[in-house]
Order: C-alpha cells, then sequence, then structure tokens
C-alpha cells in the first residue's frame, strides 16, 4: 500500500465570524482577508511540510489546483511541483492536477509537466482532474456547456503532444494548432496518469477505457465513500478490468496523537475549521448549469430525494466523534488510527492513500507531529497490503546515480551579509 | 396541443414545435426554460396570428442538438431560416423572449428582410456594466430558475405542477445549460454591432420584477435599433410569457396589429 502526503494549502486566518458575515470561501471570497506577508510564512511552512514528508518516508507529495479562493493557495500547482522537483529526489511528485480545459492551448500543460518531469528525473504523476465548477465556471469563466467536451479533447491532445515524435497538425473542434511539436518531452512515456474525480460513471469508464488511476477526493467521509468506489468497481468489473487496488487512490483527513483523547483535545478545532469556514461555498458557484452531465445530474437527485445531503460542509454540524464515526476524519491514537485506515483501505480496496495531514489552520508543529507519527506508527503496519498487486499507476524514476543532483542550497544571514551560509549551519 | 415535429434544413435536423391558430405568421422563440407546453400566452396568441413554436437546438426534446450548433448568432440565425423555409414562409413575425429575444434580433439583423415585425422581451445579449442584474447562471443548484420569476411561487407552479420532479428539475437544468452555451459567463453577445442592421418595427418590452434583465436595459436595446419603442410589463419576472400570459399577449397582438406604425424603413 502507498501513501502520499497532500496538501491543500488552506488561508488559515480566516476570521471567526467567516461563515455568517461572508458568503463565500470560494469565487467572490473577500480578498481583504488575505494577506501577502503572512503568505511569506504559509507558502514556505507548506513546503517545509511536504518536503519533510519525503524525509519520513511518504511515497509521493500531493499538491492540486484551485483558484480565487481561501480553501487553498494554489493557482499553479506547476509551480509547487517545479520546487519540489528540485527540493526533494525521492517521493514522486503527485500534481492532482491541471484542469485542462483551463489553458488554451492544452499543450502548455503537456510542456510543463514534461518540465517537472525531466527535472525530476521522472518523479511525476500527472492528474488531469476536469476541475470543480467554481474554478472552471466562475473563476476562470470556461463555458459548462463546452467544458467536458474540452477537457477531452484537451486530453487528446496531450497524450498525442506527449507521443507522436512528429510534428502534426491538431484541427479539432476546440483547439486548433497547425504546428504541435513539443520540446522538451517528459522522461516517463507518459507519466502515470491519475483522474480525480467526484464520482460520476463517465470518468470511471474513461479510467477504464485508458487504464488510468480513479482518484476519488470527497469530503463526505469514507463510510459513504465506500459505498461509491463499490459501484466503480462493479463498474470496472462489467468493462473487464482485473482488479488492482493501484487503480484506485481515495483522499482522507488524518490527524494522529499519543491517544485517542489527545487526538481530540490537539486536532479537533482545526478539523472544524477545514469543515465549517474552508468548505464554506455559496451553493450558486458549486455547480453550473451543464458541468455536471444529465446522468450525473439524475442520479444525484434521486439520491438527494432518498434523503443524502450533497452539502460539501456538511460535517460541520457534526460532534467530533460522529466525524471520526461517519469517516470525515481519522483520528486518534496510532493504533486505532492503523484500525481506521486498514477499514478505509479495504472497504474501498484502495491501494492508494492520498493522506490530508494538513487541515484548516493546523500550525505547522503540530502537523510535524501528526505527519511523523502517522509515518512511524501507522505506515509499518499497513505497508504490507495489497502485496502480489502491481503498482502500475507510481512514477518509474531515473535510477538515482544517474540523475542530477542539485546545488546545495546557502542563504544570507542578514541582507547585507557576503558570503551565504549552508541552511544547514542557519537551522530552522 | 400536440407537439409536432419536421425536418429542417441541409442537416435534417428534427424541429420540435407548436402550430396553431390563423393569421399571420408569427415565430415565437422562447426563453431560457424553453417551452412549458403550450401555455396560455400562447393560446392566446393563436386567437389572432398563425403561431408556430419551435424549441431551440439545446432545448427540451432537442436537448442533445446543442453540440451541433456554435455558441455565436449564426448556426442558430441559419436554423430559424431553415424552419420558415419548411413552412414555406418568406416572412413572419417574430416574438421572441430572455434568450429567444437575442435570437429573434439576430435574425432581424442578419435577414432583416424576413422579419415583419420584431417584439424583444427582457431580451438578453447587452451588456451594461452599471446594471447590477443577478447571474442567471450562479443560482443555487435545488432551484436553479427561481429568479426568472416574480412570483417567489413561480418556479414551482409553472415547472413543476402535476410533472415527475426528478424529470422537470433535470430538464430545468439542462434548458439552462442551452443558455449557458449562449451567453456564459457574460451575456454579451456581439448582438449590439448587428443591431442597426435590424428594419422592422421593434417593441421591447422588459418587466417590473425582472431580477435578471433590470429596466435599464430597455432604453439601452430600443435606443439602437432604428424603429423601435418601448413598454412595460408589470407584474412579472423574466419570465413575462409565462407570469402574465394575458397583459403579454395583449401588448404583442397590439403592437402588430398597430396600422399606424410605418412599414419596412
Amino acid at each position: 500500500m502507498k501513501f502520499h502526503w497532500f496538501n491543500l494549502m488552506p488561508w488559515p486566518y480566516l476570521p471567526d465570524d467567516f461563515t455568517e458575515k461572508h458568503r463565500s470561501v470560494w469565487v467572490d471570497v473577500d480578498s481583504r482577508l488575505f494577506d501577502p506577508v503572512k503568505a511569506n510564512r504559509i507558502y514556505n511552512d507548506y513546503l517545509d511540510l511536504l518536503e519533510l514528508a519525503e524525509d519520513v518516508g511518504y511515497d509521493g507529495l500531493g499538491i492540486n489546483e484551485h483558484h480565487q479562493n481561501a480553501y487553498g493557495m494554489m493557482p499553479s500547482p506547476q509551480l509547487m511541483a517545479a520546487t519540489l522537483a528540485r527540493r526533494t529526489h525521492k517521493a514522486a511528485i503527485l500534481l492532482l492536477g491541471q484542469s485542462l480545459a483551463l489553458y488554451d492551448p492544452p499543450t502548455r500543460v503537456a510542456e510543463e509537466m514534461a518540465m517537472i518531469d525531466c527535472i525530476s528525473g521522472g518523479r511525476l504523476i500527472s492528474g488531469f482532474p476536469v476541475g470543480s465548477s467554481m474554478d472552471d465556471n466562475y473563476a476562470c469563466g470556461v463555458n459548462p456547456a463546452t467544458l467536458r467536451e474540452k477537457y477531452h479533447e484537451a486530453h487528446d491532445l496531450v497524450r498525442r503532444a506527449w507521443s507522436d515524435p512528429d510534428v502534426f497538425a491538431w484541427n479539432g473542434k476546440h483547439y486548433k494548432l497547425r504546428y504541435v511539436n513539443l520540446w522538451p518531452r517528459p522522461i516517463q512515456s507518459p507519466p502515470p496518469i491519475w483522474i480525480p474525480g467526484g464520482g460520476s460513471v463517465e470518468t470511471w469508464d474513461f479510467c477504464a477505457e485508458h487504464d488510468y488511476n480513479y482518484s476519488y477526493l470527497s469530503f463526505q467521509g469514507y463510510v459513504r465513500g465506500a459505498q461509491l468506489m463499490e459501484g466503480f468497481w462493479r463498474r470496472m468489473e462489467e468493462l473487464k478490468c482485473d482488479f488492482n487496488p493501484y487503480q484506485a487512490a481515495f483522499a482522507q483527513q488524518i490527524c494522529v496523537a499519543e491517544t485517542d483523547a489527545e487526538a481530540k483535545r490537539l486536532y479537533e478545532k482545526h478539523a472544524r475549521y477545514f469543515f465549517s469556514r474552508c468548505l464554506h461555498v455559496y451553493p450558486g458557484y458549486a455547480d453550473a448549469p451543464g458541468y455536471r452531465t444529465e446522468a450525473t445530474i439524475r442520479a444525484g437527485l434521486v439520491s438527494q430525494m432518498a434523503g443524502q445531503s450533497s452539502a460539501l460542509n456538511q460535517a460541520a454540524a457534526l460532534s467530533w466523534e460522529e466525524m471520526i464515526e461517519k469517516g470525515f476524519i481519522v483520528a486518534g491514537s496510532p493504533d486505532s488510527v492503523a484500525e481506521q485506515i486498514n477499514k478505509v483501505a479495504t472497504s474501498l480496496r484502495v491501494g492508494h492513500l492520498v493522506c490530508l495531514l494538513h487541515f484548516g489552520d493546523m500550525p505547522n508543529d503540530l502537523c510535524q507531529h501528526s505527519t511523523r507519527m502517522f509515518a512511524e506508527k501507522v505506515i509499518p503496519q499497513m505497508r504490507g497490503l495489497w502485496q502480489g498487486h502491481e503498482d502500475r499507476w507510481s512514477p518509474k524514476p531515473m535510477p538515482l546515480a544517474d540523475r542530477a543532483v542539485p546545488r546545495e542550497v546557502t542563504m544570507p544571514t542578514s541582507a547585507n551579509e557576503p558570503t551565504p551560509r549552508r541552511v544547514a549551519e542557519v537551522g530552522r | 396541443m400536440k407537439l409536432a415535429t419536421m425536418k429542417v434544413g441541409p442537416e435534417n435536423r428534427e424541429v420540435f414545435y407548436y402550430r396553431a391558430g390563423s393569421g399571420q405568421p408569427l415565430l415565437y422563440l422562447h426563453s431560457m426554460l424553453g417551452l412549458q407546453g403550450f401555455a396560455p400566452a400562447l393560446a392566446r396568441l393563436a386567437e389572432s396570428f398563425d403561431v408556430i413554436a419551435p424549441f431551440a437546438p439545446g432545448w427540451g426534446p432537442a436537448k442533445d442538438q446543442l453540440p451541433d450548433v456554435d455558441e455565436g448568432p449564426l448556426d442558430l440565425t441559419l436554423h430559424q431560416c431553415d424552419i420558415l423555409d419548411r413552412l414555406g414562409l418568406a416572412r413572419a413575425h417574430v416574438v421572441g423572449v430572455s434568450i429567444g429575444a437575442w435570437m429573434a434580433a439576430e435574425l432581424a439583423a442578419i435577414e432583416p428582410m424576413r422579419v415583419e415585425r420584431l417584439v424583444l422581451v427582457n431580451p438578453l445579449g447587452l451588456w451594461l456594466d452599471r446594471a447590477d442584474g443577478e447571474d442567471p447562471f450562479a443560482q443555487h443548484p435545488g432551484f436553479p430558475s427561481a429568479v426568472l420569476f416574480g412570483d417567489p411561487d413561480g418556479r414551482k407552479k409553472h415547472l413543476f405542477d402535476g410533472r415527475d420532479k426528478v424529470d422537470a428539475h433535470v430538464e430545468e437544468l439542462l434548458n439552462l445549460r442551452a443558455s449557458a452555451k449562449f451567453l456564459w459567463p457574460i451575456p454579451d453577445t456581439g448582438v449590439k454591432r448587428r443591431l442597426p442592421r435590424i428594419k422592422a418595427p421593434t417593441l421591447v418590452a422588459t418587466s417590473e420584477l425582472d431580477a435578471i434583465v433590470p429596466a435599464i436595459y430597455g432604453p439601452a436595446w430600443r435606443d439602437a435599433i432604428a424603429n423601435a419603442r418601448l413598454a412595460t410589463l408589470a407584474k412579472a419576472g423574466h419570465l413575462a410569457d409565462l407570469e402574465q400570459p394575458e397583459a403579454f399577449a395583449t401588448l404583442v397582438r397590439e403592437f402588430l396589429h398597430d396600422a399606424a406604425i410605418a412599414a419596412v424603413a
């Protein structure tokens, strides 16, 4: 089983009365709540955490793309991937990912991913989400009626640009390029492709057709997630795809402490910050007309009528114990977390766990604590799960011995010091 | 009234339409929500005119035709011409509501000789930075078209009465999807440059309670069209034809029959 450390990079300074005073954390969030000077610290803290995750043994470092929101600070995950490509050397760079329909020409995505794959020595996982309605339709202005057409065309174009060694003309419906000729090209041909999705049947078929990893990203909890993944695996069986747990990933909020009680004391307030403030999305921005396909709309309406809530922030009203019981969060002592993770992995039958060990306004040192405990005391208990299945969805990097070694990082101790010192000497 | 079908144009595109009444032909181009059956406003108009009311490609039973037309005005306008050709009509009055008023204005601008008189009710397609209309596409997905009605119960009354709830809701969302194709993210279709080409005497009407197209748009349309006058519909939201069918039909009929209006300018 593989474990990836993932950070949404939330803005941690939303005021206590945020949900009463503001209608949305996304799209029209009040920009006066952002402070670029604080962002200097926050970005660097978050990147430090990603780098630490490699040191303590996580298999991948996860980042993704969102626009105009305090839920995350990563409009450009490629920039995060670029710095990780230089400052890490083992872990996969899980870029989950680039919303293809936002880029015109989409060959830009193919180029940037190729650059990251080259710089990192072949460690890129390329995620191709459709993207949320808040991002694609409202923040970036992409027409919801043609979003999926554009997404699929961009996907086909990127795949061909990565693989066709000759110059070719692309005469698509949405993109027309007389000369496509990618330079640079990725080391991996192609990098493993993961498709983050929220549960539409069309996405499952797409993953089956192309042998892609399906990454279920949801904040509805793994208990409900298991029902959905059951549908995914059933569909894969119908389409005659052999079961392989590594073809699926699931994102889960996780926190670890010495005891269950300590976990509640340390992390509850940060979980609440996430579920109430970070997911406070104005419903009018959640689902532009045409964003979902007819089949998905119909299925969604039927389940709503059966009493299932579709609200993003439904966990905000729950007690800590209920959050754990329904699987919105996995929390507790290392042993109780291992037991819950075992439940996640075996009930959803996923080989890749995308671990959201940072959430809400969790401070850096506390997150380091949880990150280390999970790596040292939980991962070893779970490593052996899914032995015997081949993971075809992780990168195949160049051998370490053949790879370029980045110059050691130096930094001045003061603005006018002439000779920089090594970072190790400066300390943290 | 039964929905009829016919095939039009070189692509043999299927058209789902209502036709009733007798008199001068009147092509009726529907709102963002398509047609709610042969609604009372159409029945009223059919007392005085030969009313032809098609679903545009992408709406209602024609939902799967949405990818067949481009976002701009050309494909839709050619499609309306194909309908007139198929019915053997050289000219017709054209009445459009909401997004249908945009389509009607495009037809009258691109093919001015085919439009006898033109009625634009709560037209979309122009954009004024100073007008603070609601975004019809940023509404709660549980009741996405409520904002189109002046009456708080309008959505329920006009879309859901006697229908399967899931079917009606899906159709509502798909009709909004079709509208979004042409109006996303800002309903500025470029029609402004073409409006001076319109030759037909034109009536522009805005609704008192329209949250999408505030009254300030009325003069903007009127002033851009050579031979246009302005009217207001009371106690109606964006979908004035559904909410005030009597007043709507009376306004249209009186304008189309007004002998004092000069013919082609």
